[in-house]
């Protein structure tokens, strides 16, 4: 059987809500999307790690997922890596004032409106996924993220 | 840009096991909870991006990272932008603390998982008192 797989790249920004949203829909889908077999790679691996980090867009169709307009996972893994298939501002979804809160950003402090942001972020990614060729990400194969994922 | 004189705090918030998150959420309980007036955090994905702001912005300031795993990206992209590492915070050393617990996932810690972020951010907490 063909293994179908789509890589998915979050800023998991720091510094703003944005961040913290980007991370929690990219996990929501590696955790539950079941048609498609989705992989993942921590950003800061592209300085840190080696070749096979780096050509982690080249295998595989990427989808970026940024918190706000500074599109950093966009522009880091085409610097690094690859051309991303498919550029998620979350900021476009949620709103500037909301992925730019620099107040609430710890998981513990989110809010019943914010897992909704994560719901609504989540289904554009699946909706991103659904769009792609699926020539563009069958039979691929990576060794995976030095952390274990 | 105005520049900062305060401790920044950067976990690696890595993706895919359990220590990213607690990193993460350590980092930031030091920065918005425990030290809001002397430490501050910045995105590491746009320290990664090497864009010249972020770089002027981390241009010899005091930092202190938390990661995750032995690949310890956080550090090395600190160090690649030019920020000063003075201390480099393994979550895995507070772990061995710990064993046999479950820590949570990438998506959620446990209340163990908390209590290792708890004490990390207390570590790094007294670590920026030293400093100030």
């Amino acid at each position: 059987m063909t293994v179908l797989k789509v890589g998915i790249l979050s800023c998991s920004g720091e510094e703003c809500l944005g961040g913290t949203i980007s991370r929690l829909a990219t996990r929501k889908v590696l955790e539950e999307m079941k048609m498609v077999e989705t992989v993942t790679l921590c950003l800061p691996l592209y300085n840190a790690g080696g070749t096979e980090e780096r050509n982690f867009a080249n295998v595989f169709p990427t989808i970026s997922v940024d918190g706000c307009d500074k599109l950093c996972a966009k522009r880091s893994t085409e610097k690094y890596s690859g051309s991303v298939s498919v550029s998620i501002d979350v900021s476009r979804i949620i709103g500037n004032e909301h992925a730019l809160n620099t107040r609430i950003i710890r998981k513990k402090d989110l809010k019943e409106e914010h897992y909704q942001m994560v719901d609504e972020v989540a289904a554009e990614i699946v909706k991103a996924i659904g769009a792609l060729d699926p020539n563009s990400y069958a039979g691929k194969t990576f060794r995976g993220c030095g952390c274990g994922e | 840009m105005q520049m900062s004189n305060k401790v920044k705090v950067i976990p690696c918030s890595g993706i895919g096991k359990v220590f990213g998150l607690v990193a993460r959420e350590a980092a930031l309980k030091t920065v918005l909870e425990l030290c809001p007036e002397k430490a501050e955090t910045v995105c590491l994905a746009y320290i990664v991006t090497g864009d010249d702001e972020v770089k002027e912005r981390m241009s010899g300031s005091v930092c202190i990272t938390v990661d995750g795993c032995p690949k310890m990206c956080a550090s090395k992209n600190v160090s690649l932008s030019g920020g000063n590492v003075v201390d480099e915070v393994k979550v895995l050393d507070t772990v061995r603390d710990h064993k046999g617990k479950n820590f949570g996932s990438p998506t959620e810690l446990s209340d163990d998982g908390y209590v290792v972020a708890d004490e990390i951010a207390a570590k790094i907490e007294q670590r920026i008192n030293e400093l100030a």
